[in-house]
């Protein structure tokens, strides 16, 4: 029999949740999490079909071009492992899960680029960051990985950071949005 | 603040990159004198005016890159800008 490890999130904390309409904070440090590392010349490169900054959704999963060369995979375990399945490995093309080493948080709500302003000096405005955008940035001085991924009508972006600085982060977070009344709400490992 | 124009994130603080200084034509280390690795590793010209310098953009796309900045105004001259941004408050 195969003992299989239940995930620990990095968030420890138990904030009292609630839900409000102007901010939620959700910890999504569960989702699967892979990374491809693929030179924009190789074939894997143009299978993902993203560029650097920006993102698409391919079923359950959404493929965020972080860095120049290097991808972010987010979704069900089942849809990122059958898109990197199907990805062609020739020429310099690494994958490696990051589901336990990076956490993700999302905010969600009105005031949730106002809060980004508060921890962060990217320009959060329409022009600059449209839905979809992909930023990598110093959040409250953590490197993170930033995807504006609107729900409905409200602003949302999905933060990732390393695991270690998880915790950090996510009281940075609430403490940047507690003048919103910042709520955390619990969020099932999936991006719908 | 110093704004500093990254080429593939556009405008960012600097405080999210790392400044490496001047940016000089390493020497053919084949036939370079010793003054002249010398002058290379550890010689600043330092002007008060434009100079060319390189920075890594440590918190978001992780590339070094050069630009041109005036050391009495900190203003960069013809940066290089991603895509078609035209930016917004930044």
């Amino acid at each position: 029999m195969v003992d299989v490890l239940r995930f620990e999130s990095p968030v420890t904390t138990i904030y009292p949740t609630g839900e409000t309409e102007d901010l939620t904070l959700g910890d999504l440090s569960e989702i699967t999490k892979q990374i491809v590392r693929a030179d924009s010349k190789t074939a894997a490169a143009e299978q993902l079909a993203v560029t650097f900054g920006s993102s698409r959704i391919d079923g359950d999963v959404i493929v965020l071009g972080q860095r120049p060369d290097e991808f972010l995979l987010v979704g069900t375990p089942t849809a990122t492992a059958s898109l990197v399945e199907g990805l062609d490995r020739s020429g310099h093309v690494s994958v490696i899960d990051h589901t336990h080493s990076r956490a993700m948080f999302r905010l969600t709500g009105s005031n949730a680029s106002a809060t980004l302003e508060k921890l962060c000096s990217v320009d959060w405005s329409e022009p600059m960051t449209p839905n979809g955008a992909v930023v990598s940035a110093s959040l409250a001085k953590v490197g993170c990985d930033i995807a504006r991924l609107d729900r409905g009508p409200d602003r949302s972006y999905l933060i990732a950071c390393d695991r270690s600085f998880a915790q950090y982060l996510f009281d940075a977070i609430i403490d940047a949005g507690n003048e919103f009344d910042i709520a955390v709400v619990a969020l099932a490992p999936t991006l719908v | 603040m110093l704004l500093v124009p990254c080429p593939n994130c556009g405008p960012r603080n600097s405080a999210d990159l790392r400044y490496f200084g001047e940016s000089h034509e390493r020497p053919n280390p084949a036939s370079a004198s010793p003054h002249e690795w010398r002058s290379y590793l550890y010689l600043e010209d330092n002007p008060a005016d434009w100079l060319k310098e390189s920075w890594f953009c440590r918190s978001g796309c992780r590339r070094y890159f050069t630009l041109e900045r005036h050391t009495g105004t900190n203003e960069f001259r013809s940066p290089p800008m991603p895509g078609n941004k035209v930016g917004g408050k930044a």
